[in-house]
């Protein structure tokens, strides 16, 4: 394993990614267009929202515009990275193996990749981070940052996973846009999770660590250490698998 | 021998394409594997060059491989100079010692004014150029070609066929998948693959 290939592949992969002009101002304009209806839709009536994460006892109060910005901000973070990594992994899967067949080791391969990918998603949380406190004043924008940073670290390696593991691009955006939806735009939605009859399932699905760290950044000052380190392993898990089978199928034989 | 098959055997399902393939390739040769569509050969290369593992049998190879796959496999967002430097990475080639190649392939094959084009923006012709020319970046020994001169024109056929012939006596050894049984005099030799075996 050579760090000069990684740095190539690095570079060669960003650019690629940099030259597809409809899919980078959609990156720009989907959490622009998210927030706008948020600010367009959205009361000020104030709600109180338990935080699951820190125990029943601890509760807050928040606007329904300020509740609406966060978990939308959460839930456009989640989609973008999440196609972008399917993008990146599956969208030139043969020449990938080709390069393999070259002289590449698939590690090379997938580091480069990843370190895209983990500059996609600390550009696209500090956007997506510095467009919502402009729509809404964020308590503590860095942690806040912070948080946009985990949900794109847990579902752009489910979407490695999915690229790895799926041929076909349709069938990966599908798999995406069903979990990215259910998960983070559904059953995340506080509105949703309080009222849900079963709260356990829901804990157990990615988006639900990264929310919380979301939440409780942008409007407390409670520690976020628990579901930070929970967002972590979880991505971590997700990362792993997609790392097994990118490399099982790209080896040469 | 460059190259030795033992027994190789493919099958996909229940579906036998292969069963049971054995020959050599020797230095400074350039041999021949024609066949009907879907008898198998493009599966034959992609288990030399190691993109499929074979159900059974063995290869022996011991010297750098190049490979041109029958369908131009290329980064369309890239251009042919990036896929120059991307590709000498990954054989492993100094870029000092890789731009004279790759500017010798670009005067042979006559494309060099494409250099900074990106791939999507090319003809069919110029992306197979470019799919062999990879093949041939690193000087390989051995070479696996699966219908290299799709869309190519006259011209160009007749320059790869010099290029090759060059290769060959340098001491290279080419394996060539075709249709085209009126260039039998190119060959060293031809197989015939039917019915998942060489004749």
């Amino acid at each position: 394993m050579t760090t000069k290939k990684i740095r190539t592949g690095f570079l060669m992969i960003f650019k690629m990614l940099l030259r597809q002009k409809i899919v980078i101002t959609l990156l720009l304009i989907i959490p622009a267009f998210f927030l706008t209806v948020v600010e367009l839709t959205t009361s000020n009536r104030i709600l109180p929202f338990q935080l699951a994460s820190l125990g029943d006892e601890f509760f807050i109060n928040i606007s329904e515009k300020g509740i609406s910005f966060i978990f939308f901000a959460v839930a456009s973070s989640g989609f973008l990275v999440s196609f972008l990594a399917l993008n990146l992994i599956q969208r030139n899967n043969k020449v990938n193996r080709r390069l393999i067949i070259c002289g590449y080791h698939p590690i090379e391969l997938i580091i480069s990749i990843l370190l895209v990918l983990f500059v996609v998603i600390l550009l696209i949380a500090v956007y997506v981070g510095l467009l919502t406190n402009a729509f809404y004043n964020v308590d503590n924008l860095g942690r806040f940052i912070l948080s946009l940073i985990l949900i794109g670290f847990v579902y752009g390696s489910y979407g490695l996973a999915v690229g790895s593991l799926i041929k076909v691009e349709l069938e990966g955006i599908l798999m995406i846009v069903l979990l990215v939806n259910i998960d983070v735009g559904w059953l995340q939605n506080p509105l949703f999770y309080a009222e849900a009859q079963n709260q356990v399932l829901i804990k157990y699905l990615p988006a639900y660590f990264p929310s919380q760290t979301a939440i409780i950044t942008a409007f407390t000052d409670y520690s976020a250490v628990s579901a930070t380190v929970n967002s972590i392993l979880y991505g971590f898990l997700f990362l792993i698998i997609s790392m097994l089978i990118f490399f099982y199928k790209m080896r040469t034989k | 021998m460059i190259l030795t098959l033992e027994h190789i055997a493919m099958s996909f399902g229940r579906k036998e394409v292969l069963t049971d393939i054995s020959f050599q390739l020797k230095a400074g040769s350039i041999t021949g594997i024609v066949g009907e569509n879907g008898s198998g050969k493009s599966v034959l290369m992609e288990i030399i060059v190691g993109a499929r593992k074979a159900k059974n049998g063995t290869i022996y190879k011991n010297c750098s491989v190049g490979y041109c796959p029958q369908a131009a496999v290329l980064f369309p967002q890239l251009t042919i100079q990036e896929h120059f430097t991307y590709f000498s990475e990954a054989y492993g080639i100094n870029k000092d010692l890789a731009k004279p190649q790759y500017q010798a392939l670009l005067n042979h094959f006559n494309y060099k004014k494409y250099l900074n084009e990106k791939i999507i923006h090319l003809s069919g012709g110029t992306q197979q150029k470019l799919n062999l020319s990879i093949a041939l970046l690193h000087k390989p020994e051995l070479l696996i070609l699966d219908e290299p001169y799709n869309g190519f024109d006259w011209d160009t056929y007749q320059r790869f066929w010099d290029y090759t012939n060059e290769l060959r006596e340098q001491g290279c050894a080419i394996l060539i998948v075709t249709h085209l049984l009126s260039e039998k005099k190119r060959f060293d030799r031809i197989y015939e693959l039917e019915n998942g075996k060489l004749i």
